[in-house]
């Protein structure tokens, strides 16, 4: 099976906001007030060497969220997509500490320990309910996964700078590009 | 371990260029100060943050790095360990009675009863020691539960418990600072380190009932060296565990980064491991293993027989000063 991962070419973001605008409106039925599964971040803002990168859950391989969530919510898909049970969750909070990128978010703000559900990225894979079913939808959102698509926050993605799908495909589509802007002594990994 | 890093290796790779490109940029930017790939990757491999339009929490940091070994130290390590704090010391203190025996009153009950702990010091005591032993055990279920229980139960099941677990010890939490603290702050005076400690150390409190131990009854003031070994750890641990539990339990209060969570959630797994091996000892000890003890925590009084074997230089002191006091 494939094993999905996201790419962001900082050479080609823009900071549109274009594929945040794109999963909030795709998984609009999910998402609790506030709750934000991409964000872009820019570093030295107006300064030399700035950077834009879009940034959601990255569905690690070995996932940290996954070995520190107490309640065990979190499982792999066939596609190596990291997706979690909002049933199982209880709120606590260990995944956002250990997540590298920041990727799980809570409605509420941690008031004598309750948060409420964690939210987090799908790959626009929805989550352990049926296929489609509304109680996905209200939980998960989209699942595009299910309909042969890729992400929308990726497919909506103007420069295409945010690539998502098999690792092995997008990181080839990556290295073209290193190879176009003309660096011949680019070596890749 | 090392594929911890390799693989959290990979995803970053894959996210923007690989360091091998670090040069790509840089033949060009020499008219124009332009990043290079390498240069973004190790900003952000460094924790920077930037600006974003999101108001979600941390999110104007793309990266936070940490040690990561604090996953497994908490799986392999910390979970087991405290499953065998628990059930582990349950079965070695039944397996020591059975050997050993418990700790007779020589000459049985006296019926005279002393005043020993004021009805306020009983309920300080239960109100710590009730919510610490419902802390231990949902803190078990939210460490280790997952291994150790949830394999054996339906998943609607495994959802509920662990769902009041965790409701369970947030709210038992408050309870058990509060006796806590009143507790550590006064009885500390009566718990301080004497010469003869020493020596009750050495044969054991007189508990063993055989080889070169056997029937040796040592000194001890209002508490023994045993029961202020217990109560310093407690007092040391039990505020590890506080401290750190209140950064989990009020995030927003105190705002910790998330690295400092994940430290205090490895403080407050120590402390617990700590906390509940001693807890164990002192229960089997107050309940089955020292005759006539149990009996100080619940009326306040102790056995006249009880006090001379366990305690004698109170005892002593209490009969010499006019302290000593009868129920009536
Ligand atoms: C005898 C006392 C206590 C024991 C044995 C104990 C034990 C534990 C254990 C083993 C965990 C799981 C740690 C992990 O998953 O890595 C835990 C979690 C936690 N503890 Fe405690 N704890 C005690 C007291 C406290 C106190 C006094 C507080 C609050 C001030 C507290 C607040 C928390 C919080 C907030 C969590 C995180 C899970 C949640 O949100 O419910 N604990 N505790
Ligand atoms: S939530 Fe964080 S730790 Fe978990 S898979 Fe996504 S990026 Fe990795
Ligand atoms: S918040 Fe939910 S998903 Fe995250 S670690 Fe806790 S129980 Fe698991
Ligand atoms: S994959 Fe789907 S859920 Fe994840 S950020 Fe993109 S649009 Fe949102």
């Amino acid at each position: 099976m494939a094993t999905m991962k996201f790419l962001c070419d900082t050479k080609r973001c823009i900071e549109c906001n274009g594929c945040v605008t794109a999963c909030k409106n795709e998984n609009d039925s999910a998402l609790e007030w506030g709750i934000q599964r991409r964000r872009v971040v820019t570093i030295n803002d107006g300064q030399p060497g700035e950077a834009s990168i879009s940034v959601a859950c990255m569905h690690c391989t070995d996932a940290p969220c996954q070995a520190v969530c107490p309640a065990n919510c979190f499982y792999k898909t066939e596609d190596g997509l990291t997706l979690h049970n909002k049933d199982t969750c209880i709120g606590c909070g260990y995944c956002l500490y250990a997540c590298p990128f920041g990727a799980p978010q809570f409605p509420k703000k941690g008031a004598f320990g309750s948060r409420g559900k964690m939210d987090k990225c799908t790959f626009c894979a929805g989550g352990p309910e049926e296929n489609h079913s509304d109680a996905e939808r209200q939980k998960y959102g989209s699942n595009r996964i299910a309909e042969g698509k890729l992400p929308m926050c990726a497919e909506l993605c103007a420069t295409k700078s945010l690539l998502a799908g098999d690792a092995e495909i997008i990181s080839s589509i990556y290295r073209e590009r290193v190879a176009y802007r003309g660096s011949k002594n680019a070596i890749w990994g | 371990m090392n594929n911890w890093f390799k693989q959290i290796g990979l995803t970053l790779v894959l996210m923007f260029s690989a360091i091998g490109l670090a040069q790509a940029g840089s033949s060009q930017g020499a008219e124009q100060p332009v990043a290079t790939d390498g240069q973004i990757w190790s900003q952000l491999k460094a924790g920077a943050t930037g600006v974003t339009t999101s108001h979600g929490e941390f999110h104007n940091q793309p990266i936070n790095t940490y040690d990561l070994r604090v996953l497994e130290l908490r799986s392999d390590l910390l979970a087991p360990a405290l499953t065998a704090a628990l059930f582990g010391m349950i079965i070695i203190f039944v397996l020591f009675i059975k050997v050993n025996g418990i700790s007779k009153l020589h000459g049985g009950f006296s019926g005279k009863l002393v005043y020993r702990w004021s009805k306020f010091d009983v309920s300080i005591h239960w109100l710590g020691a009730i919510p610490c032993l419902l802390l231990i055990l949902t803190g078990l279920t939210l460490l280790a539960g997952r291994f150790f229980f949830q394999p054996y139960i339906g998943e609607g099941l495994w959802a509920g418990f662990v769902y009041a677990a965790k409701q369970v010890h947030d709210f038992m939490a408050i309870p058990f600072m509060l006796g806590w603290a009143l507790m550590t702050t006064l009885w500390a005076k009566n718990q301080l380190p004497k010469m003869y400690d020493l020596k009750w150390m050495m044969v054991v409190g007189g508990y063993i009932n055989f080889g070169p131990f056997k029937g040796k009854h040592p000194d001890a003031g209002f508490a023994n060296a045993g029961e202020k070994l217990w109560f310093w750890a407690f007092a040391v641990f039990g505020l590890v565990i506080s401290a750190s539990g209140m950064l989990l339990l009020f995030p927003n209060l105190f705002e910790p980064s998330r690295t400092l969570s994940l430290i205090a959630l490895v403080l407050h797994s120590v402390s617990a491991i700590i906390i509940t091996a001693f807890s164990i000892v002192h229960i089997f000890m107050a309940t089955v293993m020292s005759e006539g003890g149990m009996e100080c925590m619940v009326s306040g009084y102790c056995d006249e027989t009880w006090a001379s074997q366990h305690h004698n230089l109170w005892f002593d002191e209490i009969k010499e000063n006019g302290t000593l006091k009868y129920k009536d």
